[in-house]
C-alpha cells in the first residue's frame, strides 16, 4: 500500500484510511494559540473582543464540535483559522502553516454558515471551479463532481442553475464542494442547517465516513442533539472564550441526573404522594413515567410502588444530555453582561 | 511585529505602484512624438473650440458627425422655406472645431456663406481655418482659389491658391489648368506662362495642345 | 496562476450570463443600423459617419459595461459571501482580484472585437470597401479598456458600487482632460501651480494616448510605434493600479 506521501497530491488515488496518516505525526492538523480578535465599532470606536484567548489543538482523525450561543465567537474563530480575518493576537497553524499561505488550505474543506455560491453556475460547474482552484486535473475533477453529487442526492439537479436551489439543496452543494479535494481537515459551520431529519442523518453518516477515511473534522453547531452522537470532543464557547473542552463522554460523566420509572396504572393517591415528595409524574395514556431525583429516593419510591401493587415496567437512569450540560456550563459561568447579542 | 510587516507591505506596494506610474509617464512622454496631431492646434480656437472638444470626451469625430448631420438638416429645411442660413457658419465652425480634419464642412460652409449669404469673407475665413489645420489638403487650397474666383473675383488670389493646390500631394490635373487660367485672367503673364508650361509637361495630349495654344497667345511661341 | 485562470473563466461566464451584455450587444447593432439610416443625409459622408459611430459606439458601450458590471464585482462577492468558499481554497487574494480583472477585460475586449466585425461588415456591404485601418483604433480601445477596468477594480477594492462607478467615471473624464490640464498649468503665472498640475497629470490616466478614432476615420493609420508605446504605457499604469488594489484587498477583513 502506498504511503500518504505518495498519494498526498494525487487525488482519487488515496487509499481508505490513509488520508490522515502522516510521516510527521507530531504536527497537529490545527493549532490555535492564544487567539484573540478585537473589532473596533466604526461609530463609537469602542473595542469589542469577539475571540478572547482561544487555545486549542485538534487531534488527527477526531470530530470536534465547537458549541456556543449566538455571538459566542465560533464563526469568528473559524474565519481566523481560514485567513478570512486577521487575529489581533495569537497564532493559527494549519498543518504547520500560517493561514495567509495558500498551501495551508490545499487539503482543507470548508462549508460556510448559510452558504451562498455563484448562482449563475450549475452544481457541476461550481464543483469544476472548486476542483480547478485546487489544481485537480479536469478529468478527475469532473468524475469526482459527478460522484459527490450522486452521494449527496443531487444527481437530478446537476445541470440546474444554483439560483433555483432550496436551502437544503444548497447546503448539500456546500458539502460537495467541501469534499472535492478529499480534505484532511474539514471545517463545517452549521453543517446540519436547512436539512430535514433524513438529510441530517445522511450528513452524520457522511461525517463518520470521512473520519474513517482519516479526515479531522471541526464543526460548529447549535443543534446539540445532533452533535452529541458523532463528536469525539466538544468545546464550549461563551463571550469569545473557550470555557470547556473535553470528550463528550467525560463531560457527561457527572453522573446520573435522574431515574425514569415507567409504570402501569398509577392511582391518584400515589401520584399525590409522589408529587408531594418532589418527584415528577407524567401520564401517557394508561402508563406513567415517574422521574426520581436521586438514587437514594429511588429505593423509597420503588418500595412504595411495589407496596401499592403498581406494575413497574422499567427503571432507566437518565444521564445529562449535552444540551443540559451546555446550558448548565453557560449559566454557571455567567459573567458580566455586554458584548454582542 | 506582524503589524509592522503589515504596514511595511502596504508601503512597499505603494512604492512599487509609484515607480510604475513614473515609468508609465516616462513611456508616455517618449511616445508623444509618435502621437503627433492633434497636439495643441485646436486651442487656436479657444475659447469656443476647446470647450466643445472637451465636452465630447474622446468622441469628437462622432460628435462632429452629429453636428454635421444637424447642419445639413438645417440647410435643407431652410432651402425649402425661407432660404435663410444665418447659423450655417456657426454650425460648420462647431463641426470643424470638433473634427478639424473633416474637410467637407469647411467647403460646404464656405460656399453657403459666400453664395447664399453673400458673405465671401466669412467663407474665406472658414477655409483659412481649414487650411491651417490641414496644410497638406489640396482640396481646401483649391476651393479657396475657387471661392476667390467666383466670390470675391480676386483672380490673382485665385491663381495663387490654385497654384498652391497644384503643389500639394494628391491634387488632380485640373488644378494646374485652373491656376493657369486664373493667372491669365489676372493679367499675371509670367505666372500664366509658368503654369502653362507645367501643364504642357503633364503628358496629357489634349492638355498639351491647349497649353501650347495658350502659350502662343501669351507670346511664348513654339518654345519648349 | 491556475487560480487566476479559474476566477477569470468564472467572471467571463458570469458576465456573459447576465442579460445586460445581450442588451448592450443589441444596442450596438442598432447603433450601426441607425447610422446607416442617417448616412444618406450626410451629403456623401456616409462612410465616415458609419465608421465614426461604430468606433464611438463600441468604445462607449464597452466602457459602460466595464463600469456597470465592474463596480459591483467585489462588493457582490462580499455582500453575498460567495467569496468565503472561494478564499478558503488555496488561492491568494491578489490572484482572485487579478482573475476578476482579467475576466472583465477579456469580456470587454470580446465585445469590442464583435463590434469591430460588425463595423467592417456594414461598411463593406454599404460602401464596397473594408476599413481595415479601423483595427488600429479598436486595438487602442481594447488597451484603454484595460486601464479603465483596472481603475474600476482599484476603486471597488475599498468602496461601494455606487462610489466605484462615480469615481471611475470621474477618473475617465479627468483622464481625457489630462493633456489640457498640463497645458493650462504651464500657462499660469505660478510655478507652484504648474508643479501641482504636473503632479496631478502624472497620476491621472492619459486616455488620449488610446484615442485614434479621429485619425483612422481620416485615413491615418495607427503606427506600430504608437501602438507599442500605448501598450507599454497602459500595461505599466494598470499594473500599478492592480498592485495597490491587491494590497488594499489583502488587508480587507471579511465581516
Amino acid at each position: 500500500m502506498s504511503t500518504n506521501q505518495d498519494t498526498a497530491h494525487r487525488p482519487g488515488l488515496t487509499p481508505p484510511g490513509a488520508r490522515g496518516i502522516h510521516a510527521v505525526p507530531t504536527i497537529p492538523i490545527l493549532s490555535l494559540e492564544g487567539l484573540r480578535k478585537t473589532y473596533r465599532d466604526p461609530m463609537t470606536l469602542r473595542p469589542f473582543t469577539a475571540v478572547d484567548g482561544v487555545t486549542l489543538e485538534l487531534e488527527r482523525g477526531e470530530i470536534f464540535g465547537l458549541l456556543g450561543p449566538n455571538g459566542a465567537g465560533k464563526t469568528t474563530t473559524i474565519k481566523l483559522l481560514l485567513g478570512l480575518a486577521r487575529p489581533t493576537a495569537g497564532r493559527v497553524l494549519l498543518d504547520g502553516r500560517e493561514p495567509h499561505d495558500p498551501a495551508s488550505r490545499s487539503r482543507l474543506g470548508y462549508l460556510p454558515e448559510n452558504p451562498c455560491f455563484y448562482d449563475h453556475l450549475t452544481p457541476l460547474e461550481y464543483l469544476d471551479l472548486t476542483g480547478a482552484l485546487f489544481g485537480i486535473p479536469s478529468v478527475i475533477r469532473r468524475r469526482r463532481a459527478v460522484d459527490l453529487l450522486e452521494r449527496l442526492g443531487l444527481s437530478g439537479h446537476a445541470r440546474k442553475a444554483l439560483r433555483k436551489f432550496s436551502k437544503g439543496m444548497t447546503q448539500r452543494v456546500g458539502l460537495a464542494q467541501a469534499l472535492m479535494n478529499e480534505p484532511r481537515l474539514l471545517v463545517l459551520d452549521e453543517p446540519m442547517s436547512g436539512l430535514d431529519p433524513v438529510g441530517r442523518s445522511e450528513v452524520k453518516a457522511l461525517l463518520r465516513e470521512q473520519r474513517a477515511a482519516g479526515a479531522t473534522i471541526l464543526m460548529s453547531s447549535h443543534v446539540l442533539a445532533e452533535t452529541e452522537p458523532i463528536c469525539n470532543r466538544v468545546g464550549i464557547m461563551k463571550l469569545g472564550r473557550l470555557v470547556e473542552v473535553g470528550a463528550v463522554s467525560a463531560l457527561l460523566q457527572s453522573g446520573v441526573r435522574e431515574w425514569e420509572v415507567a409504570v402501569e396504572r398509577l392511582s391518584d393517591t400515589i401520584v399525590t404522594l409522589l408529587l408531594a415528595a418532589g418527584h415528577d409524574v407524567e401520564r401517557v395514556g394508561s402508563r406513567s413515567v415517574i422521574r426520581v431525583r436521586d438514587g437514594e429516593a429511588l429505593q423509597g419510591v420503588l418500595g412504595q410502588l411495589v407496596q401499592g401493587g403498581v406494575h413497574v415496567h422499567s427503571v432507566e437512569p437518565r444521564r445529562e444530555t449535552l444540551e443540559e450540560h451546555f446550558v448548565r456550563v453557560l449559566d454557571g459561568r455567567a459573567g458580566a453582561g455586554g458584548g454582542r447579542s | 511585529m506582524s503589524a509592522l510587516r503589515d504596514w511595511g507591505g502596504m508601503v512597499a506596494a505603494i512604492a512599487v505602484a509609484v515607480a510604475l506610474v513614473a515609468a508609465s509617464g516616462t513611456v508616455d512622454r517618449a511616445g508623444r512624438a509618435q502621437r503627433g496631431a492633434p497636439s495643441r492646434d485646436e486651442l487656436l480656437y479657444y475659447p469656443s473650440g476647446v470647450w466643445v472638444r472637451q465636452a465630447a470626451l474622446g468622441y469628437e469625430t462622432a460628435a462632429a458627425d452629429l453636428a454635421w448631420l444637424r447642419g445639413i438638416q438645417y440647410y435643407g429645411e431652410h432651402r425649402l422655406s425661407d432660404q435663410r442660413y444665418d447659423m450655417i457658419g456657426h454650425v460648420m465652425n462647431i463641426v470643424t472645431d470638433l473634427d478639424p480634419r473633416f474637410t467637407q464642412p469647411y467647403v460646404f460652409g464656405a460656399f453657403v456663406l459666400s453664395q447664399e449669404l453673400n458673405q465671401p469673407q466669412r467663407g474665406l475665413e472658414l477655409l483659412q481655418k481649414g487650411m491651417r489645420a490641414n496644410p497638406e489638403s489640396w482640396r481646401l487650397a483649391f476651393e479657396t482659389g475657387f471661392l476667390h474666383y467666383v466670390g470675391t473675383h480676386d483672380h490673382a488670389a485665385a491663381a495663387r491658391y490654385f497654384a498652391r493646390a497644384s503643389g500639394l500631394p494628391g491634387h488632380p490635373d485640373y488644378a494646374e489648368r485652373f491656376a493657369a487660367f486664373a493667372a491669365q485672367r489676372a493679367g499675371d503673364r509670367a505666372m500664366a506662362v509658368l503654369l502653362w508650361k507645367r501643364v504642357e509637361a503633364t503628358g496629357n495630349k489634349y492638355m498639351q495642345e491647349v497649353a501650347r495654344r495658350e502659350l502662343r497667345n501669351l507670346g511664348e511661341g513654339e518654345e519648349s | 496562476m491556475r487560480g487566476v485562470v479559474a476566477i477569470a473563466q468564472n467572471t467571463v461566464r458570469e458576465v456573459i450570463r447576465q442579460r445586460v451584455v445581450l442588451v448592450l450587444a443589441l444596442f450596438g447593432v442598432g447603433l450601426v443600423a441607425a447610422s446607416q439610416v442617417l448616412s444618406p443625409l450626410a451629403l456623401g459622408e456616409g462612410r465616415k459617419v458609419v465608421t465614426d459611430f461604430g468606433l464611438a459606439g463600441s468604445s462607449l458601450l464597452a466602457t459602460l459595461l466595464v463600469v456597470v458590471l465592474g463596480s459591483s464585482l467585489l462588493h457582490k462577492e462580499l455582500e453575498r459571501r460567495t467569496i468565503y468558499a472561494v478564499m478558503a481554497k488555496p488561492i491568494r487574494r491578489g490572484e482572485f482580484l487579478l482573475g476578476k480583472f482579467c475576466g472583465l477585460w477579456i469580456t470587454a475586449a470580446a465585445l469590442v472585437a464583435g463590434m469591430f466585425a460588425i463595423v467592417l461588415g456594414v461598411v463593406t456591404v454599404a460602401y464596397g470597401e473594408t476599413p481595415w485601418i479601423v483595427a488600429g483604433a479598436m486595438t487602442l480601445t481594447v488597451l484603454e479598456l484595460g486601464v479603465i477596468t483596472a481603475i474600476v477594480v482599484f476603486y471597488s477594492s475599498f468602496t461601494t458600487p455606487a462610489l466605484t462607478a462615480f469615481f471611475t467615471a470621474a477618473t475617465v473624464v479627468a483622464g481625457n482632460f489630462a493633456d489640457d490640464l498640463l497645458y493650462f498649468g504651464t500657462q499660469g503665472a505660478s510655478l507652484w501651480l504648474a508643479r501641482v498640475t504636473e503632479g496631478v497629470y502624472w497620476i491621472l490616466p492619459h486616455l488620449t494616448v488610446f484615442n485614434a478614432r479621429g485619425s483612422v476615420v481620416h485615413g491615418i493609420a495607427v503606427a506600430p510605434e504608437r501602438l507599442a508605446f500605448a501598450a507599454a504605457y497602459g500595461l505599466l499604469y494598470l499594473l500599478a493600479l492592480l498592485i495597490v488594489a491587491g494590497a488594499i484587498f489583502e488587508r480587507r477583513e471579511f465581516r
